[in-house]
């Protein structure tokens, strides 16, 4: 089991992050997003790494109230957090302001992957893996 | 054809996360060299500033010309985090 610290005194619950691409890795700040099914990082960071939208596995759109606004999946070949790493991970790439302060979500295609537990007031997250 | 800056890296001395927030209020950071106490709770002792600024490309940018030399580069806001008014979902 792995317990990762986050600001209960915060908005959202933050936490750290990293994503592998083929100019190395970037450690980075994301929120954990229950009602997100996909994990998602900002393109400027998947850029940075290496990444082209031109390798992505699938075209998104996403409807809001500004309109339609295009992202792209994108498999990376590492992905950590919460103190797992995971392999061949999926990734929704789409863009978030830079005002947010943070470079995407941690949605449920990586959370139901494991058994978590957000304790609120102490301010952690105690996460297992599901026994196979 | 990739953006790159112009300008090189001005890299800091090691600070402190606190030291960070100091001298670069509100603003995007690059990290290079970062000690890691524990990674996936965002504690680590010191870190290089590669590259600052107010958008989240801007020290991306600053910092790329140190991929080669640093394959690991941290990407950080150190400035409040506040809720995405809307939340994008598939």
């Amino acid at each position: 089991m792995t317990t990762t610290e986050f600001d209960p005194s915060k908005k959202m619950i933050v936490v750290e992050a990293a994503v592998w691409g083929p100019r190395g890795k970037a450690p980075l700040r994301l929120v954990v997003d229950t009602g997100s099914w996909q994990t998602l990082i900002v393109p400027d960071v998947m850029d940075d790494l290496g990444f082209n939208p031109r390798d992505g596995e699938a075209i998104t759109a996403v409807y809001s109230a500004i309109g339609k606004e295009q992202g792209y999946m994108i498999g990376v070949p590492c992905f950590s957090a919460l103190g797992y790493t995971i392999p061949e991970f999926s990734v929704h790439v789409f863009d978030l302001a830079d005002r947010y302060g943070i470079d995407g979500l941690l949605g449920l295609s990586f959370l139901q992957r494991y058994n978590y537990q957000v304790r609120s007031a102490e301010g952690v997250i105690l996460v297992e893996e599901i026994a196979a | 054809m990739q953006e790159m800056s112009t300008i090189p890296p001005v890299v800091s001395e090691p600070l402190t996360w606190v030291e960070i927030c100091e001298r670069y209020p509100d603003q995007w950071v690059a990290l290079i060299e970062i000690d890691w106490v524990v990674e996936h709770n965002f504690r680590f002792r010191t870190a290089r500033v590669a590259g600052s600024g107010k958008t989240r490309r801007e020290p991306l940018l600053q910092a790329r010309p140190l991929r080669t030399r640093y394959p690991e580069i941290g990407h950080f806001f150190t400035g409040p985090i506040i809720a995405p008014v809307v939340r994008p979902f598939l």
